[in-house]
C-alpha cells in the first residue's frame, strides 16, 4: 500500500515512516492546542497549516486530514 | 654534484621557505626540472629541497577496473596509477627520484602531522629507494626562519612511525569502506536504471549524513506549540523601557489575556533590585574546528574555505600550522617576542603595549591538546604582498584571538529590577561591563551587549505606559550549516581535522545537501535508507567512533595496525555481501531517488499564472532550446513560458523577487559572477529600471 500523502511504501496509519512520524507529532500536540485555545480538531489542523512553523511533512498531513474528514483517534 | 642532503616538503611554497630558511645567504638557487621546481641552499654542505605536490601515493586495488565489488586487496600505488587527471604525478615522482639518488642524508620536512607524515614516508620508501628508514625529521610548527633553522638543527633521529602506521590504516580503512559501499551504490543504482550517477559513503560520511537526516526529519514533521508572552512598557525618567513578566511562558490564552486584564491601568513599584558582577573569561586560543567555527559565524566561511585560507597564512609564515587540535600556546614561542612584531602594524599597537607592559603573560588555555602542534597563533611576521581580503580578514582573527587570550577577565555586571504591578512581577534587565578586560582586545569581533538602566530605588512608583500580550509559537530545530555540522562532528569524535571539511563539501558535491543552511534532499534521504535498511553498523557513530579510538591506540604504539585493519574488514565483508544480496531492490531506490533529484533540481516554483501547476526549467523539443514551462502545459491548462539564457547554468534559486514575488533562478557562466534573474517580464523593479534608464537618456 502506498502512503496515502506521497508515494512511498505506507507502513503506519495509511502513511510511509516519513509521514507517519509527523501523523504522531499532530496527534501527540492536538491536547496542548486544545488547552491552550479552546478549539475543536478541525480549527487545529487548519491553525497548523497556516503556521509558518509547522514542517514541511506535518503541513502535508494536516492537509490531508483536512480533506478526508477524518477525526482524531481515526475516526 | 658531491653528496649532499635531500630534503623533501609537502609543497612548492614550503619548500621555498625552507631553502630560504637554510641558505647560509638566505637566497638559495631556485632550479626547475620537467617542471619542478626544486630549491639548492648552501650551508655546512649543499642542501636540495624539493617539494611534493599534496599526496603523490594513493591506497587502490591490486587488480585494475572500477566496476565491481567487493575489493578486499590493495596496495600503494603512485597517484597517475589510480586517478585520472594525475598524469603530472609521474614526472613529479620521476624528478624526485633522480635528484635523491645520490644523496647521503635525507630529510622529511613535510608537515609534522598524520597526512604529512604519509605524504613523506610514501616518497622516501618508494621514491627514494626504502630511504625511510635512514631519513630524519623536521619537526616545526611554523614556516619562520628561526624555526626552521632550529628545527634542522635539532633533526629528530627518525621518522614517527608510530604515527605513519596510524596514517595508513586510517586510509586504508577508509579507502575500503568507501570504494566498497560507494561501488555497492553506484553500481545498483546504473544496472537498475541504465543511467550513470556517483553515489557515495564511507565511514565517516554515513554518520555525518545521519546526523542531517535526523535533524531534516525533526524539522519536516515539526507542529509547533502556542504560548504567550508579557511585556510591560515602564517609563522611567521619560525614557521607556520594556520590562518581561516573571512568567516566561504562558500555556493558555485565557491565563495570559486575564493576566493583562488584571494589569492594565495600574502602576508598578520598584519591589527589589538585584546586582550581579560576573567574570567573563578570555577565550582560548583557536584550535582549527574554532576557528572554522568563528570564520563561519563572523564571515560566513565555509569549513573547507577558511582551511585552505589558513593553509596560504601559514605557506605565507604568517600564522602557525593550522592542522591542530591543541588549545594550547607553550611560553617556547616566546609571546613577547610575537607582540613586538605585532606592534609594526598600527592597529595593534596599542593593544601589543598593553600586553607586553604586564608583568607576566600567561594564555587562558583550553583542555584541548596535540602532540604534534600548538594552537594556532601569529607568527610575528608581517605580509610581505598585499593580502586579499578573506586572508586579511582570518589573519586579523587569528592576531586578535592570539592577544585576547593573554587579557585580564572582563568585569560584567547584571541588574534585575523587580516591579510588582498590582501583585504580578515582571522584570527590568540591565546589563554593562565594568571591566572590559580582553574584550577590546578582540574587538570587533565579541558581541557584548549593553543595556543601562537609570539609577532606581526600591519602593520607587514607576508608570506603566503599556502591557503588551505577544502570541508566540515554539520553533523547530534549526538546520545545520557547514559550521555547526564540524562541530557536531567533533563532538561525536568522527573525522579528523584534517579532513571533516572535505567530508561535508562530498555531501554537497553528491547532491545529498543544498543550500548554507543544509537541506537533506530526497537522494540524501534515500541514500540513508537504504544504509541504515541494509547495513546500519555503516551508519552507526559507534563503530566509526571505536575505529577512530582503535587508530588513536595505533599512533600511541598501543594497538597493531594488522589487528584494526582485520576488524575493520570482517564488520565490512557480511555488510557488503548483504548489499550484493539486495542489489535490485537497493538499486531501484536509489534510480526513483536520483530520477526524483534531477527533477527537483529543475523546479523553479509554483506557478505565478494558473495558481496550480509548478514552473519547471524545459527544454524545447524543436529547437532544443531552455526556457521555464509550467507542468500544467501537458494538461493542456496554462501556458505559461519565459525565456531564459542559453549560455552557462541556470539553477532555480529558492527565493521569490522582492519586485514581483515570483521565483527566480540564478544563472551561472564560467569567468562570470553568477547572477540572479526574475524571468516576470512585467516585474516592477524592471520597469523601474527601465523608467531610469529612459529618464536618464531624455
Amino acid at each position: 500500500m502506498k502512503c496515502a500523502v506521497c508515494n512511498r511504501e505506507a507502513v503506519e496509519n495509511g502513511y510511509c515512516e516519513l509521514h507517519a512520524r509527523a501523523y504522531q507529532s499532530i496527534m501527540k500536540k492536538y491536547e496542548i492546542w486544545r488547552k491552550a485555545l479552546e478549539i475543536s480538531w478541525k480549527e487545529y489542523l487548519s491553525e497548523i497549516v497556516k503556521n509558518p512553523f509547522t514542517g514541511e511533512w506535518a503541513r502535508e498531513v494536516a492537509e490531508h486530514l483536512i480533506k478526508t474528514g477524518e477525526e482524531k483517534g481515526g475516526a | 654534484m658531491g653528496k649532499y642532503t635531500f630534503i623533501i616538503t609537502e609543497k612548492p611554497d614550503a619548500a621555498q621557505r625552507i631553502a630560504s630558511a637554510l641558505d647560509l645567504k638566505g637566497k638559495p638557487k631556485k632550479m626547475e626540472e620537467n617542471g619542478v621546481p626544486y630549491y639548492i641552499a648552501e650551508r655546512d654542505k649543499q642542501i636540495i629541497v624539493v617539494p611534493a605536490i599534496g599526496h603523490l601515493y594513493t591506497v587502490a586495488e591490486e587488480k585494475g577496473g572500477r566496476n565491481y565489488y567487493p575489493v578486499f586487496s590493495f596496495r600503494w600505488v603512485p597517484r597517475y596509477m589510480a586517478e585520472r587527471g594525475a598524469k603530472q604525478i609521474r614526472v613529479w615522482l620521476e624528478t624526485i627520484s633522480k635528484l635523491a639518488k645520490d644523496a647521503d642524508t635525507y630529510i622529511d620536512a613535510c608537515d609534522y602531522d598524520i597526512e604529512g607524515s604519509i605524504i613523506g614516508y610514501c616518497i622516501l620508501k618508494y621514491a627514494c629507494g626504502n630511504k625511510e628508514a635512514v631519513a630524519k625529521r623536521m619537526k616545526y610548527s611554523t614556516l619562520t626562519k628561526e624555526e626552521l633553522e632550529k628545527s634542522y638543527e635539532e633533526l629528530l633521529p627518525k621518522l614517527d612511525f608510530a604515527l605513519i602506521e596510524a596514517g595508513r590504516t586510517r586510509h586504508e580503512i577508509d579507502w575500503l569502506y568507501g570504494v566498497n559501499l560507494s561501488r555497492a551504490l553506484t553500481i545498483a543504482a546504473k544496472d537498475w536504471s541504465g543511467k550513470y550517477a556517483t553515489l557515495s559513503t564511507g565511514r565517516v560520511q554515513g554518520p555525518t549524513l545521519r546526523f542531517l537526516v535526523a535533524r531534516e526529519k525533526a524539522i519536516r514533521s515539526f507542529v509547533p506549540t502556542p504560548y504567550w508572552q508579557i511585556r510591560a512598557e515602564i517609563e522611567i525618567n521619560g525614557q521607556v523601557f520594556e520590562a518581561e513578566y516573571e512568567k516566561v511562558v504562558i500555556e493558555t490564552k485565557k491565563e495570559a489575556n486575564a493576566l493583562v486584564d488584571a494589569c492594565k491601568g495600574k502602576d508598578g513599584v520598584v519591589e527589589n533590585i538585584e546586582v550581579k558582577q560576573f567574570q567573563q573569561m578570555p577565550p582560548t586560543p583557536f584550535d582549527i574546528g574554532a576557528l572554522q567555527s568563528e570564520a563561519y559565524s563572523l564571515f560566513g566561511y565555509t569549513p573547507r574555505r577558511t582551511l585552505d585560507i589558513a593553509q596560504r597564512l601559514y605557506l605565507d609564515a604568517l600564522i602557525s600550522y593550522p592542522r591542530t587540535s591543541s588549545q594550547k600556546l607553550p611560553p617556547a614561542i616566546n609571546y613577547e617576542a610575537i607582540l613586538k612584531s605585532l606592534s609594526g602594524v598600527s592597529e595593534y599597537r596599542r593593544l601589543a603595549a598593553e600586553l607586553l607592559s604586564k608583568k607576566e603573560l600567561k594564555p587562558n588555555e583550553g583542555k584541548k591538546e596535540d602532540p604534534a602542534h600548538p594552537a594556532i597563533y601569529p607568527t610575528g611576521n608581517l605580509p610581505e604582498r598585499v593580502l586579499e581580503e578573506p586572508e586579511r580578514r582570518i589573519w586579523d582573527l587569528v592576531v586578535r584571538r592570539f592577544m585576547a587570550v593573554f587579557g585580564e577577565p572582563a568585569v560584567r555586571q547584571s541588574l534585575k529590577v523587580c516591579i510588582n504591578v498590582d501583585g504580578q512581577r515582571f522584570f527590568l534587565k540591565g546589563r554593562q561591563t565594568l571591566k572590559e578586560g580582553w574584550l577590546r582586545f578582540y574587538e570587533p569581533y565579541v558581541r557584548s551587549e549593553e543595556v543601562l538602566l537609570p539609577p532606581l530605588e526600591e519602593g520607587q512608583k514607576l508608570k506603566v505606559r503599556r502591557i503588551i500580550l505577544e502570541d508566540k509559537f515554539t520553533k523547530p530545530p534549526p538546520r545545520y550549516n557547514p559550521g555547526s555540522l564540524l562541530k557536531r562532528m567533533e563532538e561525536a569524535g568522527i573525522g579528523t581535522k584534517a579532513t571533516r571539511a572535505d567530508i561535508i563539501q562530498t555531501l554537497y558535491d553528491r547532491k545529498y545537501v543544498r543550500d548554507e543552511r543544509m537541506i537533506v534532499t530526497d537522494l540524501g534521504f534515500e541514500v540513508l535508507e537504504v544504509l541504515k535498511k541494509h547495513c546500519p553498523p555503516i551508519v552507526s557513530i559507534g563503530l566509526t567512533r571505536k575505529l577512530e579510538e582503535r587508530m588513536d591506540k595505533i599512533q600511541a604504539s598501543q594497538e597493531k595496525r594488522e589487528n584494526v585493519l582485520l576488524d575493520a574488514i570482517e564488520i565490512l565483508k557480511p555488510v557488503v555481501d548483504g548489499l550484493k544480496a539486495k542489489e535490485k531492490t537497493i538499486g531501484e531506490q536509489l534510480s526513483i531517488a536520483i530520477k526524483r533529484a534531477r527533477l527537483e533540481e529543475r523546479i523553479v516554483g509554483p506557478c505565478p499564472i494558473c495558481g496550480t501547476g509548478m514552473l519547471m526549467i524545459l527544454y524545447s523539443r524543436k529547437t532544443g532550446k531552455r526556457f521555464i514551462g509550467c507542468t500544467n502545459f501537458f494538461k493542456k491548462k496554462c501556458n505559461a513560458a519565459f525565456p531564459l539564457p542559453q549560455m552557462g547554468t541556470a539553477r532555480p534559486l529558492g527565493k521569490n523577487c522582492r519586485g514581483c514575488g515570483w521565483p527566480t533562478v540564478q544563472i551561472r557562466i564560467k569567468g562570470r559572477r553568477p547572477w540572479n534573474l526574475c524571468f516576470n517580464p512585467k516585474c516592477p523593479l524592471k520597469e523601474e529600471k527601465r523608467n531610469i534608464e529612459m529618464r536618464s537618456v531624455q
